[in-house]
């Protein structure tokens, strides 16, 4: 009994020393890429007013989601509520935006400006197609109440992203 | 002579020739109708191939409607080298769809008429073809390579000379005569080459009987040789033989010292004369 004890004990140190953590490892390529395709610019068609929009000498941006994977990704487009880079200001700034689908890759997916949901200043978009969908957004801003805005750069963002379903 | 030295500064420029391919793109192919031709790249250039098509266009339609867009080439011998269909039935207009295709270098020789066609009901608007491609330049001007067409007038002008003779190697009489020559010379090179192989034939025939002949007396020597020793074997043993020395005495005694005379014998001997006599005889008397 003695001996069978010591045996025991023998093979459980045994199972202890070749024990060994292997590590799993993997990449995950993604399938939904954006890309910048237009850079806005924004117009000054008053001194109270910046705009996007052609009408107003701006420059309205583009975003390019690539996705290879269909029904998997939501696209969420936010428009600017606020300038990341402008001099100081001393009242408040309206905004107004909105996105919309400039263009497609396939006819399929022409319901998407129909399906879009929009709350606040991000627009939702389900992308069921895979492909390429390109997305325009406009923004507004107004300063105060019909004051004119101080000169220097003014830099505001349009923020896409691409959420996985 | 003045050929010659213009086939040789032609080899030597094409010698230097080089090509390399250039890229570009069309313009909007459909920009004055949605029917087109493919007259693209600069003229002149030789190689011309297409890789790649990329169209926009904008459908206007109602949203209950049914409208095929079939966007394509004709190809040159019938069918189509392009097509493409977009179905918008049940989608709604407005919204311009854009796409690229990669084309594997399908060279412009084989691309017939483009079109942008509607089936169904509703139209297309602003649309916008455009076709990428390569080619080389080597023949914007002729003498640039020999296989660009043009080539012997530009070379022939340049050397001062504008008739264009092509020179037929076969025409030429001293060439003629060459190959003439050439051929009877061949003509009794083979003749003596059969004689000669008819002589060797002969020759291996006539060493293969003499080979026979030496084989042959190789074996009857050999045959005799042998004979000859084993006889030496064969007799040596007789020569060896010793008869058994002594005297050999009488031993048959004549008891009373007469001798008679053999009447039996005589007997015999006297019927053997008779028949004798008769057969001998008989030779004589045969009658005819």
């Amino acid at each position: 009994m003695k001996k069978l004890l010591i045996a025991s004990a023998l093979l459980a140190s045994a199972t202890t020393a070749l024990a060994e953590s292997t590590p799993i490892v993997g990449n995950v390529q993604t399938r939904c890429l954006i890309t910048t395709d237009t850079n806005g610019v924004f117009g000054n068609p008053l001194p109270s007013k910046l705009s996007t929009a052609s009408g107003d000498g701006g420059v309205v941006p583009v975003v390019r989601y690539d996705v290879t994977l269909a029904d998997a990704y939501l696209a969420k487009v936010t428009t600017p509520t606020a300038f990341s880079l402008s001099p100081s200001l001393s009242d408040s700034v309206t905004w107004t935006g909105s996105t919309q689908v400039s263009k497609t890759s396939d006819a399929a997916m022409s319901g998407y400006e129909a399906a879009k949901i929009t709350y606040g200043s991000t627009t939702q978009f389900d992308l069921t197609k895979a492909g390429s969908t390109w997305f325009s957004s406009t923004a507004t801003a107004v300063y105060g109440v019909s004051k004119s805005f101080p000169g220097g750069s003014y830099t505001a963002i349009v923020l896409a992203e691409c959420i996985a379903k | 002579m003045r050929l010659f030295v213009v086939a040789l500064a032609a080899s030597l420029m094409a010698s230097q020739a080089h090509s390399e391919y250039l890229y570009s793109i069309s313009g909007n192919m459909a920009a004055t109708g949605h029917t087109w031709g493919m007259n693209i790249g600069p003229s002149g250039s030789q190689s011309l191939k297409i890789n790649g098509v990329f169209y926009q266009y904008t459908p206007v339609k109602n949203l209950e409607d049914d409208m095929l867009v079939h966007v394509r080439n004709k190809k040159v011998g019938g069918g189509y080298i392009f097509s493409i269909t977009d179905d918008w039935s049940g989608l709604p207009g407005g919204i311009p769809i854009t796409k690229g295709f990669v084309i594997d270098n399908l060279p412009i020789e084989l691309w017939g008429d483009g079109s942008i066609d509607v089936e169904g009901s509703g139209s297309v608007v602003d649309a916008n073809v455009v076709y990428s491609y390569k080619y080389n330049n080597d023949c914007l001007t002729p003498m640039s390579d020999p296989s660009c067409s043009g080539y012997t007038d530009a070379v022939l002008a340049m050397m001062g000379n504008t008739k264009i003779e092509a020179y037929d190697p076969l025409s030429d009489e001293n060439i003629a005569d060459l190959i003439d020559e050439k051929a009877e010379l061949d003509e009794e090179v083979q003749q003596e080459d059969e004689e000669k192989v008819k002589a060797k034939d002969k020759l291996q025939r006539m060493l293969s009987g003499v080979n026979d002949s030496i084989l042959y007396a190789n074996v009857t020597s050999q045959n005799l040789l042998m004979f000859a020793m084993s006889r030496s074997n064969n007799l040596n043993p007789y020569y060896d033989k010793r008869l058994a020395g002594g005297e050999y005495k009488e031993t048959v005694a004549l008891n009373d010292g007469k001798l008679p005379d053999n009447k039996k014998g005589a007997r015999v001997g006297l019927a053997q004369q008779l028949l004798h006599t008769e057969m001998v005889n008989a030779q004589y008397n045969q009658e005819d």
